[in-house]
């Protein structure tokens, strides 16, 4: 087995996925037997959203909603347009005889614990991303998921991105050469934080802001940084090696307990690297991943893949005539020195739609045809464990070597 | 807070706080004194749906209102990606798309609002119609560039355009086009959702705030502060005076006009907000077409759709489909000889309002 097949990811593989999943928006066409109902685990503001992209789906039904805070059952119907049936033990909604599938969006901590129940519970299972908070938990998962022999997909979804899947297709082909770097940012400027009622603050500030302390959560690496740690494990065909990391609560010291900031930098096999950045006080970056190959780069955002040719002659990435017009002439040495600032080939892929649709349409389609999907629990396991670890490097402040974690994994 | 130029312009009304009084930000205009807010209010702007949004919020600490703001632009920001027609990975770029070959399936809250739209549509006789877009494309003002249509190009969209083309099955929660080729457009409506659904945050976390869609809506949620939050019409011609003050309560505002869209073309002036029933946008050429329609009614939503069709039917004929829709009112400014001239339905005081040319300018 070599390393791509021992993460389960290849670039030709994903290049295959989805792109003919968009043709029947009709639910007309579909038999009642292949309709599905879908019980979500954690209605807040992930669980709404992603309950709306599996109602674009023909043929699906929300037809259970679980919750610990009671106010959410009253948005979850919302969204559904429908009174249906709320639970506030998740054991009930897995009882239901009126579930075909399970949708779990829960506060990261207790991913493990839903997902291996909905699993055991003998039903289809859609996990959000990041896989398990430790490595502990992404092991039990992916276990359980191998045991149950049920469909289990991570919610990875730019991993159905058209632009996604190109540009690891043009990275397989070799068409930017080998690559050496790729350098990840999500830069937003905001506080990542939930209002709170008004005079709840005790008793609900760590159940609406989970997402702002250890017990629960995994922070700005999992909740951002999964999204580019499994394209770069996809791209390298491997898992890192090693983590250093750095980071702290620097500007909204507001009582949470994870980082405002974080850097981190992963090695992998073959002397590669994935430098990742991640800043809430500035969004000129936004949220992009820059692939660089000794024969081109790919600049990858949300919405689209930005192709740059490297120039055959290093000395020459700034055409003298745009330096001129860019004002760029500062002294002998910028010709070599100057960000380029030319314009790339840009490439979307195909029929541009939201990542998330195409990811719950990909999770019904898996169902109604018993087959696996491409973002699976070993899929979501190279990531789990690389969030967890990256997290663990700057929570112990040393470089962290992953083999030490994952022994004969 | 921010108290910037583009944030003082992209203000159609002013707001005033009764805590001191004072009046920010201006209404449309350089002009318009701008007064910094006072503490405790704070004042945050967000640029989505192409204009501004404004947020005012008394929160009770600096942590809170940050949140407040993070939470309500988010939505915003979600709203926009699923409402945008400029989007391509939007719900309803996808609704365009696909939506002509054959019925789509789309979720409760895009299916619920198309069909809002649509009943809106009927009550007011097609004056407000959501399919208009491919019109006010023909005239060129969707992309900011207004011009004379040829007949050609007019007749071809003038095929297309018409709310009965689009059939939404309720059972299936399906949309589909009658006429492939018709494009909705929810520019008309879609803000004053996301006005809404931010309103319905905020008073889910027991702020008091009021939200202002720049160009066309705002809303208010109050929790200790029920009737502080007064809000000033802008005049059409003259923008810093003001026509009344309104208080707004719980209640939403929205007003349209053509003086920001407009072109004059031998010696005719076109206005962007057009007749889908008779898609010439004359302003001024008759006396019928007012500069300025404000109404308040209980959503922001409902006000948005209502000012755009108020706006096309004009006094009487709007006052008439106005009936139908409780506890909404408007307030119609026209010009006249004297000056500019204020018609209500349901507005207190308005025929007090009539103002003389000297105040607020010859139109």
């Amino acid at each position: 087995m070599d390393r791509r097949e021992f993460i389960g990811i290849t670039a030709a593989g994903l290049g295959a996925v989805a792109l003919g999943l968009q043709g029947c928006n009709s639910p007309h066409s579909i038999a009642p037997s292949d309709w599905v109902n879908v019980g979500v685990i954690g209605v807040g503001g992930r669980g709404q959203h992603m309950m709306r992209m599996l109602l674009r789906v023909p043929g699906v039904r929300i037809t259970g909603l679980c919750d610990i805070y009671e106010p959410r059952f009253a948005e979850g119907r919302k969204v559904t347009g429908e009174q249906t049936a709320v639970y506030t033990e998740y054991r009930k909604l897995l009882e239901a005889r009126d579930i075909d599938a399970v949708m779990v969006t829960t506060p990261l901590a207790l991913h493990a614990e839903h997902v291996i129940a909905a699993l055991d519970s003998g039903r289809p299972v859609y996990g959000e991303k990041s896989l398990g908070r430790t490595v502990e938990d992404c092991n039990r998962i992916r276990e359980a998921v191998r045991r149950t022999g049920k469909i289990f997909q991570v919610g990875l979804q730019y991993h159905y991105a058209p632009w996604y899947q190109e540009a690891l297709r043009c990275i397989g082909a070799g068409c930017i050469g080998k690559v050496t770097h790729i350098y990840a940012c999500w830069h937003r400027n905001n506080s990542w934080r939930r209002p709170v009622p008004q005079g709840q603050e005790a008793q609900l500030e760590r159940l609406l802001n989970w997402r702002l302390y250890r017990e629960w959560s995994g922070g700005l690496l999992a909740e951002l940084g999964s999204h580019q740690i499994n394209f770069a494990n996809a791209a390298f065909g491997a898992m890192p090696e090693s983590a250093i990391a750095s980071g702290g609560i620097d500007y909204w010291k507001d009582g949470r307990e994870i980082p405002d900031n974080m850097q981190v930098i992963f090695r992998y096999p073959g002397g590669r690297t994935l430098e990742a950045s991640y800043v809430t006080t500035n969004r000129l970056d936004g949220a992009q991943e820059r692939i660089f190959g000794t024969g081109g780069s790919v600049v990858l955002t949300h919405t689209d893949a930005t192709y740059f040719k490297e120039p055959s002659d290093p000395y020459s990435a700034v055409p003298p005539e745009l330096a001129i017009q860019h004002k760029l002439i500062t002294g002998p040495t910028y010709r070599a020195e100057q960000p380029y600032r030319g314009k790339g080939e840009s490439a979307n892929g195909g029929e541009p739609e939201d990542v998330d649709l195409l990811a719950c349409r990909e999770f019904i389609d898996c169902i109604r045809n018993k087959r696996r999907p491409k973002a699976d629990e070993q899929v979501g396991w190279s990531e789990g464990v690389t969030v967890a670890l990256g997290n663990r490097a700057l929570e112990e402040g040393r470089r962290i070597v992953f083999a030490e974690y994952l022994g004969a994994a | 807070m921010q108290t910037d130029q583009s944030f003082r312009d992209a203000c159609k009304h002013s707001v005033s706080y009764p805590r001191n009084r004072e009046t920010f930000p201006g209404p449309l205009g350089a002009n318009t004194p701008f007064v910094a807010v006072a503490d405790p209010l704070r004042a945050r702007s967000h640029r989505a749906m192409g204009t501004e949004f404004a947020v005012y919020l008394d929160a009770t600490d600096d942590v809170q209102a940050q949140a407040c703001f993070d939470t309500v632009f988010d939505e915003i920001d979600r709203l926009e990606l699923t409402f945008s027609r400029f989007r391509p990975s939007s719900e309803l770029s996808r609704l365009n798309r696909h939506a002509g070959q054959g019925p789509v399936v789309t979720d409760p809250e895009v299916f619920q609002l198309l069909a809002f739209a649509l009943d809106v549509s009927e009550r007011t006789g097609g004056a407000f119609d959501i399919t208009v877009g491919l019109l006010t494309r023909a005239w060129g003002f969707a992309e900011r560039q207004p011009r004379i249509p040829d007949g050609r190009e007019l007749a071809a969209a003038k095929e297309l355009v018409g709310w009965r083309n689009v059939e939404l099955d309720a059972e299936w929660r399906t949309v589909l086009f009658t006429r492939p080729g018709l494009e909705l457009d929810l520019g008309a409506i879609a803000k004053g959702y996301a006005v809404d659904r931010a309103i319905e945050m905020l008073r889910s976390a027991g702020v008091s705030a009021l939200i202002d869609a720049g160009s066309s809506s705002m809303a208010a949620t109050s929790a200790a502060f029920a009737s502080d939050w007064k809000v000033s019409v802008a005049s059409p011609v003259n923008r810093p005076l003001t026509i009344c003050e309104v208080e707004l309560g719980e209640r939403a505002l929205s007003t349209s006009g053509v003086s920001a869209q407009s072109f004059v073309h031998e010696g005719r002036s076109y206005g962007h907000l057009i007749d889908p029933r008779d898609p010439v946008p004359e302003r001024h050429a008759t006396a019928r077409q007012a500069l300025q329609v404000t109404v308040l009614a209980p959503s922001s939503m409902l006000a948005d759709a209502l000012s755009t069709a108020m706006f096309v039917l004009g006094h009487e004929h709007g006052s008439a489909a106005l009936a139908q829709f409780t506890d909404c009112s408007a307030l119609w400014i026209y010009s006249d000889a004297n000056g500019i001239k204020c018609m209500g339905h349901r507005w207190p005081g308005h025929d007090l309002l009539s103002l003389n040319t000297e105040t607020h300018g010859q139109t």
